[in-house]
């Protein structure tokens, strides 16, 4: 699989795939996009970085760790981060769903701000629901991650 | 009546949770005192007598919005009949936890036991003091549950652990049954509260015989109370119950749990009694008394005679609330009060029969007065009242069902001859059992049975107790004959009758009794009962090996069919998951779909949807193209000679439905299409190269099953959709959401797809991620597993 042209490409491309997966996440109020739209071109990205490098890859030239087992890298590498991505998203959803409770408000009710004569943008809407939209992006990219890595490695 | 003072709410709160807290304090109370945490929950169990006695003489409801939108509240009521209930429970909890500071000595697994004892009594008392449907069936199952804990408290035994699922499973299911009659009595009445019912029963009655909901009520409340209360044919967990520690047996299986059933009848009785219900009570207890007599003839095991004992007086209980006159509400409460003071007693002599002897077995016991004298005579007393002999306790309420039996059949004539006549049948049988446990004490000792010790007083006092509560119940009939009445009691039997029957009917002046003094049919019933058991006891030998050569016979033995059952469901469940999950995605896959597909129509049909009529097709012409590519590269995918050819032209596929959303105007599904249908195009890519090119072929049978399958799962989704689609309300749900009035406004957002996603339905959205969670972690979970090597 590993040809130079597979590999120059995906170097180009997963950049522009992870800012274009972002741009969705952050777009997603308004326009198509959304955290779930942005979590799986997020795994996306990362996936095919597994297929042109190998699973070893990220892990040995990448991060420099030396993983023997699927339970060692399941229990230290870069599994255990995948981990963590899901857990802050299912932290970061429940906290912006808990927040509105302190001003009064229902569990998971949302609210929006516009900010007028900004910079370069102008105005801008920012809605709380981003930060739930952000706790659905992790748990996505967490959790299609790990499974990812986790099969891929069998 | 005079008026009476309403329940002190916090007193009946605390009767009820005071036990659930201290049981769940049990383990670090038993960090403290050790083995002594018996007289922790003893008193525990005091504190509830006391506080059920500060509510005698009250009558009313308490109550608690639970589920206020359902009408669904904790309330509790106190009656008589409650408060009996609370006695026994709490009163009998003391002795039989005191008790079990002594049986108990040097037992594994105290903590958890006196726990579940604990909340088995809270449970109880929650049971005979609920006055909300919905609160009585959580009780009701509470004590199933934690019966189970107690039956099978000696977790390792093989024994232990069936006679714990036995119980479970019936009495469990017995109070489905009872839930489901209790809905159908909410459903024609509107009502929960119990305390409605008692008040209004002619107005219950009417309306549920008008709904045609009469019998199934009846028969459905029925299963419940007789799966409880062990009546034939569900008698068959009560003897296998005995694998629990006595002072257990003593107290679910003769005071408390099994009277739950007899309960139950007792409080609808003013709702439900007619003539259906005298039908089916009264053969139903005369039966289960006449049945379970003989088979505790059978018994070869102290316990195991008890327990059929059990059974049968519960029989006559529920024979007595059957029947019709006020007699039958009378006999029903004065012989639960009867039966639970002698049998207790009897139990807990048995515990210490087995404690002090060594064994459990009749024949190998005998003679044991002159080692155990004062257990000797508590035995006697309570032996005596069990076998109906004047003047002890358990002959009054006999006497009362007697009367009740012989009233009915002087009344209705013919086949109603057959109450009397079985119930001095079965009777003479009671008489047999009980003149046997009696003679353990009497006669010649065994060889073997080595010199028996006395048991601890903490052992001995409890039976003591209720050995003499039993003996002045008796001395209060031989005083009744000269015209000294205990009046208190009576007027409490009498307040109990009073629960039993309707409102406005008549008590006669309240409950007294006597040793009869002239001969009434009654009387004469008991003496030829008395004089043919004394005519048969010699024989009693040959009767117990008569008895056991009937119950040898397979399809005589309810255990038979219950065993045949359970045993024979595991062997088909084995076999079907053999047969469904055989290892191959094929075969799950077959199942799966054919069996959703199967529901579906089956649902469809049974509930005769019909086909919306069909408006022809409405596509433009973009989309009736790119569907026809889809459908050919659907084509395809089943033609495709390898894999990678079948996953590119499965992308063809999923684009296409993605260029169709595109089409459709729905932006936000296309793009989500398009990332998924890359991303499954990547992982594809990642496996593709481990996988063999292609499979072989498949036979033509399987292609041939294959095919018609897919047809049916496409016919299922194709009327689905169709069924779905048409069901549309007219006043769409997307036009609350299509205005920008709440999207942009409310939500500032202009995305409605994402806008419901995180703000309208967040929740859903919140689960939904939740899942994914999950799945991971699932993953994570069945790899680290079997690499670990944990399979099994």
């Amino acid at each position: 699989m590993s040809t130079v042209i597979a590999r120059t490409v995906t170097r180009t491309v997963v950049p522009i795939i992870l800012v274009t997966a972002v741009a969705l996440l952050l777009q997603g109020h308004n326009l198509p996009g959304g955290g779930f739209i942005g979590g799986v071109l997020t795994v996306t990205a990362f996936a095919l970085i597994y297929v042109i490098y190998g699973l070893d890859y990220l892990e040995e030239e990448l991060l420099h760790q030396n993983r023997e087992t699927i339970i060692e890298s399941i229990q230290h590498g870069i599994v255990g981060n995948y981990q963590i991505a899901f857990g802050v998203g299912l932290a970061v959803a429940a906290v912006a769903g808990l927040v509105p409770i302190l001003f009064g408000s229902n569990f998971l009710y949302q609210d929006f701000w516009v900010l007028h004569h900004l910079p370069i943008y102008g105005e801008l809407h920012v809605a709380s629901a981003l930060a739930f939209d952000l706790g659905v992006y992790f748990v996505v990219v967490g959790a299609l991650l790990t499974i990812l890595a986790v099969v891929g490695s069998e | 009546m005079q008026p009476t003072p309403d329940p002190a709410a916090s007193a009946v709160l605390a009767v009820v949770f005071l036990p659930f807290v201290a049981a769940a304090l049990v383990p670090l109370v038993y960090r403290a005192l050790g083995e002594r945490t018996a007289y922790f929950a003893a008193a525990v169990a005091l504190a509830c007598f006391g506080l059920v006695a500060s509510q005698y003489g009250t009558h009313g409801t308490v109550s608690f919005p639970w589920i206020p939108s359902l009408g669904v509240s904790v309330s509790f009521y106190v009656d008589g009949l409650s408060l009996l209930i609370g006695f026994l429970a709490s009163g009998v909890g003391v002795l039989i936890l005191t008790y079990s500071g002594g049986y108990m000595h040097g037992e594994p697994g105290q903590p958890k036991y006196y726990a579940a004892l604990l909340a088995f009594m809270g449970s109880m008392l929650g049971v005979a003091f609920a006055a909300d449907l919905i609160a009585l069936f959580v009780f009701w199952e509470l004590t199933s549950l934690s019966s189970f804990i107690l039956i099978g408290h000696y977790q390792r035994q093989k024994s232990s652990q069936y006679a714990a699922r036995k119980s479970m499973l019936i009495t469990v299911s017995g109070g489905l049954f009872m839930l489901v009659g209790f809905l159908l009595l909410h459903a024609v009445t509107g009502e929960f509260s119990i305390v409605y019912m008692l008040e209004n029963p002619e107005l219950v009655q009417e309306e549920l015989r008008q709904a045609g909901l009469f019998l199934p009520v009846l028969g459905l409340i029925g299963v419940g109370a007789a799966a409880k209360s062990a009546q034939v044919p569900l008698h068959i967990w009560l003897p296998n119950a005995m694998e629990a520690p006595t002072p257990v047996s003593a107290f679910l299986h003769s005071a408390t749990m099994v009277k739950a059933g007899v309960y139950l009848l007792g409080r609808f009785r003013p709702v439900l009694v007619s003539h259906e219900w005298e039908v089916a009570f009264a053969v139903l207890g005369l039966t289960t008394m006449t049945v379970a007599a003989i088979l505790a003839v059978g018994a070869t095991d102290i316990k195991e005679l008890l327990a059929y004992s059990t059974a049968s007086h519960l029989g006559l209980i529920v024979a007595g609330f059957g029947f019709v006159s006020d007699l039958g509400g009378e006999t029903g409460a004065f012989h639960i009060i009867n039966h639970a003071t002698f049998k207790a007693a009897l139990f807990l002599v048995a515990g210490i029969i087995a404690h002090e002897a060594g064994t459990r077995k009749i024949d190998n016991l005998g003679g044991l007065k002159d080692d155990l004298p004062i257990t000797a005579a508590i035995a006697a007393v309570a032996s005596l009242g069990m076998a109906g002999v004047p003047p002890f306790n358990g002959f009054y309420s006999k006497e009362l069902l007697f009367e009740a039996a012989w009233e009915t059949a002087t009344h209705a004539g013919g086949l109603a001859w057959l109450y009397p006549v079985v119930a001095v049948f079965g009777s003479v049988f009671t008489f047999l059992y009980s003149i046997r446990f009696l003679m353990l004490f009497f006669g010649e000792k065994p060889t073997g049975l080595h010199k028996v010790h006395s048991p601890p007083k903490a052992m001995l006092a409890p039976p003591l107790l209720l050995g003499i509560l039993a003996a002045l119940v008796s001395v209060g009939g031989v005083l009744g004959t000269f015209g000294f009445h205990f009046e208190p009691f009576d007027h409490f039997v009498t307040e109990v009758w009073a629960s039993t029957v309707a409102p406005e009917a008549d008590l006669h002046g309240g409950f007294s009794y006597h040793v009869p003094t002239h001969i009434t049919p009654a009387v004469a019933m008991s003496a030829v009962t008395i004089a043919l058991g004394a005519a048969a006891y010699p024989f009693y030998d040959r009767l117990h090996r008569g008895v056991n050569r009937i119950t040898d016979v397979d399809l005589l033995r309810a255990n038979w069919y219950y065993d045949s059952t359970v045993f024979g469901l595991n062997d088909f469940s084995d076999t079907a998951a053999e047969t469904v999950q055989n290892g191959l995605l094929r075969t799950y896959a077959t199942w799966a779909m054919a069996s959703v597909a199967a529901l579906a129509l089956a649902g469809y049909a049974a509930s005769g949807v019909a086909l919306p009529d069909f408006t022809g097709f409405a596509v433009t012409v973009p989309i009736a193209l790119v569907l026809g590519v889809a459908i050919v590269g659907a084509v395809a995918v089943s033609l495709a000679p390898s894999h990678i050819s079948g996953v590119l032209t499965l992308s063809i596929l999923g684009f296409m439905v993605a260029v169709f959303y595109v089409l459709a105007s729905a932006p936000d599904l296309a793009l989500t299409q398009l990332v998924v249908e890359t991303l499954t195009l990547v992982i594809f890519l990642l496996v593709l190269d481990r996988l063999p090119a292609f499979y072989g072929n498949a036979g033509r049978g399987k292609m041939l099953r294959d095919g018609v399958l897919s047809a049916v799962v496409g016919a299922t989704v194709f009327v689905t959709v169709l069924v779905s689609t048409a069901a549309s309300p007219d006043d769409s749900i997307a036009n609350f959401f299509t205005d920008p009035a709440v999207t942009v406004e409310e939500a500032g957002g202009h995305n409605i797809v994402n806008v419901i996603l995180v703000d309208f339905r967040a929740f859903d959205t919140m689960g939904e991620i939740s899942v994914v969670a999950m799945a991971a972690l699932s993953v994570l979970t069945l790899v680290a597993m079997r690499e670990r090597g944990e399979t099994q």
